[in-house]
């Protein structure tokens, strides 16, 4: 896939970019948590 | 060759719009809060830029991206674990707590969060008096790395190049506090953002569609050097042999060693004590985690494919291009490849990257002595036992005294010692300091006894293998070589062996058995008490 065979590095670039969309899903979702809400 | 009066003006702007910035800092520190935590109300966004620019510094960017040249795409994992260790747990498993504790236990600084958490001076002291003397080496690095990159793309002296960067860095970090260090971070943030941006797509103009470009380059498997491929490197598009010493290297000193190595920086955890409340926490992570991805992840992806643009330009492959030094392949590609409006951009993205680092090294490294270090000395001089009350003169005062040591040490230290002294401060941060941290977060009833254990032990078995077994430290401290003739004591694979993949499980073996020994010592106390309570 995108000329890259290594499976190991597929995965990495995988994760760093879901990591990203988790970073910013979470900072929407708990953009007006309080500790009181937690 | 880059038009150098166009750079200037550039320049000119940047250094401008800092000193503005760190005056803005400066107006709205009026006490020791505000220089030390920015008056714990920092905008979200400002905490979140000023996280990702404190946390990647010029030799992210080019020291490691010449690595990703050399070892290949591997390192992408470094940015997946700067993401997910180094924003998402640091945030939200590590940030929330932190800023919970240090507003309750009133906490201004690192070592003072960890000296009143295990209610121990000697944690606080003793935290102080690592970073005192792991972080100048660390601020000489980044200081001697901004500086040579001056040197050579404009021919301005080294020593005066050092100069000026000091003393601008140094204007608005001892007059702004923290204030101005988050401003002037969140600007050199966006530069940075923009630079990087722009590298990835220019690159891909360049050599085509990533997955054009990406198949070239694994098309340039069999020109890879022999020195390479004998250490265990197979393609720029796939991780090394597992197992090899390339593996070993990549996988335990720079994937493990800089991605968790984060977590107890005492410059990145005073940032997540700058915020209002939890919220302003959540809202900064995905500013933070985009930045890391925009930045890491780029210069990882763009450090590599330097091989197939020197290939189809020179017939060399990268590191021979840059004549061995890996270092100067981001800065020659730069310059080879780039439009002169972009190597301009990029000059300003190196130096923003270099001051956002240092202030933050240099505030830290002020705070800690003008407080943590000076408060503990008046205490002992007028034998009280109260707690000395911050004072901003103090600190302004140990900021200077740090910076002053940091820029003597870049002068005269070899830079063989400089070069690794990033890798070393995160090493011991994350040895000494990471196991007791997170005890001290988590636990209801901490241990000093168990922190202490974790903090001694762990900075002592770093010492110990950096000094005598890690080759690439030992051979440039030269300790092991003058008391036993040899560069490391044990042969390899061990030399390669990252000191905190020792270190790390030593300081959380000394941790639990400290716990174990207080809780059990506590139970035979309360079983003692009791009895002696039920035989009054």
């Amino acid at each position: 896939m995108f000329g890259i065979d290594d499976p190991w590095i597929l995965t990495g670039y995988g994760l760093a970019i879901g990591l990203t969309i988790i970073c910013i899903i979470y900072g929407w979702w708990k953009r007006n948590e309080t500790e009181g809400d937690e | 060759m880059v038009d150098t009066l166009t750079f200037w003006v550039f320049a000119a702007i940047y250094i401008a719009m800092t000193l503005v910035l760190g005056y803005m800092g400066y107006k709205k520190t009026k006490a020791s809060e505000d220089f030390m935590l920015a008056g714990r109300k920092i905008h979200p966004w400002i905490i979140g830029l000023s996280y990702g620019a404190t946390f990647i510094s010029t030799s992210a960017i080019v020291g490691f991206g010449g690595i990703s040249a050399l070892y290949g795409m591997g390192l992408i994992w470094l940015a997946m674990l700067n993401i997910g260790v180094g924003v998402l747990l640091a945030f939200i498993i590590f940030g929330k707590r932190t800023r919970q504790l240090g507003q309750k236990l009133k906490a201004l600084t690192f070592p003072d969060l960890m000296g009143k958490r295990f209610e121990s001076p000697f944690m606080q002291y003793a935290s102080a008096v690592i970073i005192l003397i792991a972080m100048p080496l660390y601020a000489a690095a980044v200081l001697i790395g901004g500086s040579r990159f001056v040197e050579t793309t404009l021919g301005v002296n080294f020593t005066i190049a050092l100069l000026a960067f000091a003393v601008i860095t140094a204007a608005y970090v001892i007059f702004g506090g923290l204030i101005a260090v988050m401003y002037t971070d969140a600007m050199q943030a966006v530069i940075m953002l923009i630079g990087m941006v722009a590298l990835l797509f220019l690159t891909f103009n360049l050599l085509g569609d990533p997955t054009t470009a990406f198949t070239n380059l694994s098309n340039l498997s069999p020109h890879m050097p022999a020195s390479l491929v004998s250490k265990g490197m197979i393609s720029w598009t796939a991780m090394p042999e597992f197992g090899s010493e390339i593996w070993l290297t990549l996988v335990t000193t720079i994937i493990m060693g800089v991605g968790i190595g984060v977590l107890a920086q005492p410059q990145l955890v005073v940032r997540f004590m700058t915020a209002k409340d939890s919220r302003a926490l959540s809202r900064a992570i995905p500013i933070g985690g985009l930045f890391i991805l925009l930045t890491t992840g780029v210069v990882y992806t763009v450090g590599p494919l330097t091989n197939l643009y020197f290939w189809n330009t020179q017939g060399k492959v990268a590191i021979d291009a840059a004549s061995g030094n890996a270092d100067t392949i981001i800065p020659l590609y730069i310059n080879s490849a780039m439009p002169d409006l972009f190597v301009i951009i990029f000059m300003l993205v190196l130096l923003a990257a270099a001051m956002s680092t240092l202030s933050a090294i240099f505030h830290a490294m002020g705070t800690t002595s003008g407080f943590d270090l000076w408060s503990h000395i008046k205490r002992v001089r007028s034998k009280g036992a109260e707690p000395i009350a911050p004072s901003l003169k103090a600190n302004k005062v140990g900021t200077l005294i740090m910076i002053v040591i940091s820029v003597a040490l870049a002068l005269v230290m070899p830079e063989s010692i400089i070069a690794r002294a990033t890798a070393m401060f995160m090493g011991l941060c994350a040895c000494a300091f990471l196991p007791a941290f997170v005890h001290g977060l988590f636990s209801k009833r901490p241990s000093a006894l168990a922190a202490k254990l974790s903090l001694g032990l762990g900075g002592a078995s770093w010492f110990l293998w950096t000094a005598f077994v890690h080759v690439k430290e030992s051979s440039v401290l030269g300790i092991s070589k003058f008391l036993f003739g040899t560069n490391a004591v044990l042969p390899m694979p061990w030399q390669v062996v990252d000191p905190m993949v020792i270190a790390l499980p030593i300081s959380i073996a000394a941790l639990l058995v400290g716990i174990w020994y207080d809780r059990a010592h506590t139970k035979d106390e309360a079983v003692i008490n009791g009895r002696a309570g039920t035989a009054e």
